[in-house]
């Protein structure tokens, strides 16, 4: 008796890192189960919303969708579907060709400016998801709905009018010095996210402020996967494409793309 | 001194026990946990650090290797194949021979949209413009646009010295224009703003030789200050040399587009 009170402090000192553990790793596998259901319910959403009709009077070839000169035409056709689309309006657009790794910048259908994409990726569930369903979604151009960057997208200055002329101040000579490092992300309105990261800065502070950015951007998905695993929903998952354009480029789009700028995309 | 002795052989691997620390090293750590406080620290540290890693360990989980493995685990995209069966098949040749001729036909339409005619693209970001005749770029130089500068009176006034992004047309075209300047002129330099005809309005020579409106007031003009050609310094009007405005003056016409981004 005298040795089991002995032992009990011991024993709870003991007990209790073990049962926070054992409720971290619950938690953990219930948050990871969560977060690996989220792709498969997007991929369903995405075939439900944009995969071929079934009726019973119009009963699709399914041959047809495995079929690379079919699917060769259809991805075009989509292609050209969103820039005609985007080419109506009068505002500055982007088209990403992932094909030949360009990204123009376009207005009425004219290039502005063209750049070659260093590198790119994109998500898993874009490249497993059946061609059809995608190029069928990316006929309809991406609509941006909000944007995180690392610049400015109106870098405004605000200035005091003087009262009279004593206290008027000629301008000074704006600081055109490109120093900051330019990352961002496009959120587009069908759930996808355009990543756009700077290429590799010779500046090794450039290289950490990246590292940082997308560190807040994980840690801010992360924070949404956990507050709809706490509601036992299966988290939203953005499908991505990253691309890595050169610093002065990835600029000039980002400044010329309107807020709620329009995106094609060729994959 | 005894007791912490063989403290320190039970924590060691089998090999180690009875000699294989450094007698100096033993005594020294005999000495450190001889102490309860240097004890307490060695302890506390320890578990301090392994939380640490812990914690580290589970972002990076969390944070790398759960997306990591989302991009993994996905459906299954079905192969592409080139079935010489179906393409000889009656409904396949018309599906792509339909498809085929809306992609020619949307082709030759995106096609259109760029015009034969002359044209200009003007790059706010970098400040440069480049001038287009028969879809050949002819001729490209500095120039200088909006400041990005917000005006504010102290009452409820504001001006916001931007150039407009998008697509626009030449709409006129003037030679030795005369600048009527607006109520933000005299404001940014503290002036009364005068009546709308008042003498003081006008400016002459400041605008160069030639100017192409674009609308809402927007110019294409010249400047006296050249220095800041490839600068963001207007207030929503684009600048170039006297070189630069005469071979655009006289490549573009009434109707002409401007593309600015």
């Amino acid at each position: 008796m005298e040795n089991n009170i002995e032992q009990a402090p011991g024993k709870n000192r003991q007990t209790g890192p073990v049962i926070t553990a054992v409720i971290i790793t619950v938690i953990l596998i219930f948050f990871t189960i969560m977060s690996l259901m989220a792709p498969g319910k997007k991929l369903k959403e995405i075939r439900l919303k944009f995969g071929p009709e079934e009726t019973s009077e119009n009963q699709p070839d399914e041959r047809l969708y495995s079929d690379s000169a079919y699917m060769a035409l259809l991805k075009e056709r989509s292609f050209f579907q969103a820039r005609t689309s985007m080419a109506e309006t009068d505002s500055v657009y982007m088209t990403l060709n992932l094909s030949d790794s360009t990204a123009n910048l376009e207005i009425s259908g004219v290039t502005v400016h063209s750049v070659k994409i260093s590198s790119f990726r994109f998500s898993g569930i874009l490249k497993r998801t059946d061609d059809y369903a995608i190029s069928s979604m990316l006929a309809q151009p991406m609509n941006i709905t909000g944007d995180l960057a690392t610049i400015k997208k109106e870098p405004l200055m605000v200035k005091m009018a003087p009262k009279d002329t004593s206290e008027f101040k000629p301008d000074v000579i704006p600081d055109t010095s490109n120093y900051e490092p330019v990352n961002y992300i496009l959120e587009m309105d069908n759930g996808i996210r355009i990543y756009v990261y700077q290429t590799t800065d010779t500046l090794k502070s450039n290289n950490r402020r990246r590292f940082y950015f997308d560190l807040r951007d994980r840690l801010s998905t992360a924070w949404q996967y956990a507050k709809s695993a706490a509601m036992f929903k299966v988290p939203e998952y953005h499908p991505f494409i990253k691309i890595r354009l050169p610093k002065a480029d990835a600029k000039i789009i980002y400044r010329a793309l309107p807020r709620k700028g329009q995106v094609a995309v060729y994959m | 001194m005894d007791d912490n002795s063989s403290y320190m052989e039970e924590g060691l691997p089998e090999g180690n026990r009875g000699g294989a620390v450094p007698e100096g090293l033993r005594s020294l750590f005999d000495k450190l946990f001889a102490s309860p406080k240097v004890r307490k620290v060695i302890i506390r540290t320890s578990v301090i650090t392994g939380g640490l890693l812990a914690f580290l360990l589970l972002a990076a989980f969390v944070l790398y290797i759960v997306p990591g493995m989302q991009e993994v685990v996905s459906a299954h995209r079905p192969k592409l194949l080139s079935d010489p069966e179906l393409k000889e098949d009656k409904n396949y040749k018309k599906q792509i021979s339909a498809l085929s001729g809306e992609v020619q036909r949307l082709s030759r339409k995106y096609a259109s949209y760029t015009s034969g005619q002359s044209y200009i693209v003007i790059n706010t970001t970098d400040n440069k413009f480049f001038l287009y005749r028969n879809k050949k770029l002819i001729r490209t130089g500095l120039c200088s646009s909006g400041s990005y500068t917000m005006l504010k009176t102290e009452g409820e006034r504001k001006w916001i010295f931007k150039t407009p992004k998008g697509k626009y047309r030449i709409q006129g075209k003037i030679t030795s224009p005369v600048w009527r300047k607006p109520d933000w002129a005299f404001v940014e330099e503290g002036l009364p703003i005068p009546s709308a005809t008042h003498p003081s309005r006008y400016e002459y020579g400041v605008l160069g030789d030639y100017a192409l409106s674009i609308g809402d007031g927007y110019l294409i003009h010249g400047t006296l200050y050249k220095r800041f050609l490839g600068m963001p310094v207007t207030h929503g009007c684009i600048r170039l040399n006297d070189e630069d405005l005469e071979a655009i003056y006289n490549t573009l016409a009434v109707g002409s587009k401007v593309y600015i981004f």
